[in-house]
């Protein structure tokens, strides 16, 4: 069962709106977005939280209820990571072309158009080096 | 509606644990590629299966979505539609609440953006059954919090997404990629300078054989909009209490929109209080129009000095302008006399064409082509 569909089973529509920024949250801290992370918590999170909250029969609940789906997103987070950590090299390793990993391409340098007409450069590599400079302005 | 999503480049065969979102299963459902401008008055949608050249959708479409009121009597509406999109919408202005998902080029109605996009996934594949993965323009530096409305609003709808600048996608749509190799054709990827005149935002944007860099672009939130609410305010001070409406004067502002010196006189027949007048707007659009031109012209001059000093010679002979604006009679050779006026050497100022309206969803189907696996951006719900 997807964790969509276990968390519909289990969690009413409001707390499942919390996971799902919960999730957000733990993704970003672990890709080192710690800010994004805390701006997050700190407005959306929040407020989806409330809205929970008051739609719960009692305090005790809703803190029971918060403190479960915080340990199992973060539980789950950590084990997709884990996953993924493993899985990527893997699939790199038998697909070289599709698994190229551009996180860990350099910079795009600034060049002039005379050498870019003799690279013949193609739109993937546009899409790299846009995707490098968005990753750059987040960091 | 909260939504989770998550800028984040998928491993090549993405592992299903990293995302909560009903994908459709790749095994079961074909997979169709969309480009799409996503404009504040007109979107342009092209879709296409990847591996191949075939455009299987090519449509411009108002953005403009229209909620039906309540109490409308059964059958006015076809079908008894709750919502309704585009021309539709707009031929049933009486019937509807009119919302424009975008403003000044970025979400402004995350509920009517969304409904938007579905309506644009039905558009794209009517079975419903199809992955999609979608190419979507965004202006030229366009922030952090307008690329995640964005995001937003498709999760559930596209399965990956892909933010690109439309004045580059404009460069890779209007690149006649049959003719790339042949010596004598000056490829508007190598070394080209794009304006693209929307509703919401003029962009511009160097394009020289690199992925442009911030310093590159310029976004001007003064477009088409801007020139209709001139236009308004021109036109309500020469004939006060005139009652047009903003559609109509859009409308008159596409058939006669024109820059430089004035050209009264401008008769323009108008139904006002159902009565015919005739009014002289020479000045009004002129005036209105010519302001975008103010504006636009000094970032055409910021860019152009950014240019290396080996490159700007060429420059200067491949300056494109797209989008809307470029319906205006003029803006051409306004804008290449002003530069040669200015001392730039043997400047060129040139229209994209006929297919102004889809050159950044052309470029944004020809991206979604090119992407590899790994560059798409997955969308967690």
């Amino acid at each position: 069962m997807s964790a969509l569909a276990e968390a519909l089973h289990r969690f009413d529509p409001p707390w499942i709106e919390v996971g799902k920024i919960y999730r957000r949250i733990c993704f970003l801290r672990s890709e080192g977005l710690r800010d994004e992370a805390q701006r997050i918590e700190d407005g959306e999170f929040a407020e989806a939280a409330a809205r929970a909250r008051d739609a719960t029969a009692s305090g005790e609940e809703a803190d029971s209820l918060l403190r479960s789906l915080k340990a199992e997103e973060g539980e789950r987070v950590a084990e997709a990571v884990a996953f993924a950590e493993v899985l990527v090299p893997m699939l790199a390793a038998k697909l070289p072309h599709a698994a190229a990993a551009p996180s860990h391409a350099p910079a795009p340098e600034r060049r002039k158009p005379k050498a870019a007409a003799r690279d013949a450069r193609g739109i993937a590599d546009f899409i790299d080096d846009m995707l490098e400079q968005d990753r750059s302005a987040q960091r | 509606m909260t939504t989770a999503t998550l800028e984040k480049q998928s491993p090549a065969a993405g592992p299903s644990s990293l995302s909560s979102a009903p994908r459709p299963s790749p095994a079961k459902s074909p997979l169709l590629l969309i480009g799409l401008d996503l404009g504040t008055n007109k979107s342009c949608l092209m879709a296409g299966p990847p591996g191949s050249t075939d455009i299987t959708v090519s449509k411009v479409v108002p953005s403009v979505v229209g909620y039906v009121k309540d109490g409308i009597v059964d059958g006015i509406i076809t079908g008894n539609a709750r919502i309704l999109f585009g021309e539709e919408a707009l031929s049933q202005m009486l019937h509807v609440e009119l919302a424009t998902p975008l403003a000044e080029g970025v979400i402004a109605h995350p509920e009517a953006a969304r409904d938007f996009l579905l309506h644009i996934r039905q558009l794209a594949d009517p079975t419903g059954h199809a992955e999609i993965r979608a190419v979507v323009g965004v202006p030229a530096n366009a922030g952090e919090g307008a690329r995640e409305a964005i995001r937003r609003s498709a999760v559930g709808i596209f399965s990956r997404i892909l933010l690109i600048p439309e004045p580059f996608l404009a460069a890779l749509g209007y690149r006649d990629d049959s003719r790339v190799r042949q010596p004598d054709y000056v490829d508007p990827v190598v070394n080209s300078l794009f304006i693209d005149i929307g509703g919401g935002t003029s962009d511009l944007c160097l394009v020289q054989g690199y992925f442009p860099t911030r310093d590159d672009q310029i976004s001007i939130p003064f477009a088409g909009d801007s020139v209709d609410e001139l236009l308004i305010g021109e036109l309500n001070r020469t004939y006060p209490n005139n009652g047009m409406s903003r559609i109509t004067l859009r409308e008159i502002k596409e058939a006669h929109a024109y820059v430089g010196p004035s050209r009264k006189p401008l008769d323009v027949k108008v139904v006002i209080g159902g009565k015919g007048r005739t009014l002289e707007l020479g000045d009004v659009i002129g005036n209105a129009c010519n302001t975008l031109i103010d504006k636009i012209y000094p970032a055409l001059t910021t860019l152009i000095a950014s240019a290396s000093s080996d490159s700007v010679v060429t420059l200067l002979q491949n300056i494109i302008i797209t989008g809307g604006g470029s319906q205006i009679r003029g803006i051409d050779t306004v804008l290449q006399k002003r530069l040669a006026d200015d001392g730039y050497e043997n400047p060129k100022v040139r229209l994209a064409g006929r297919d102004y309206q889809r050159y950044v969803a052309i470029g944004a189907l020809k991206a979604a082509r090119a992407a590899r696996e790994n560059q798409w951006q997955v969308l967690l719900g």
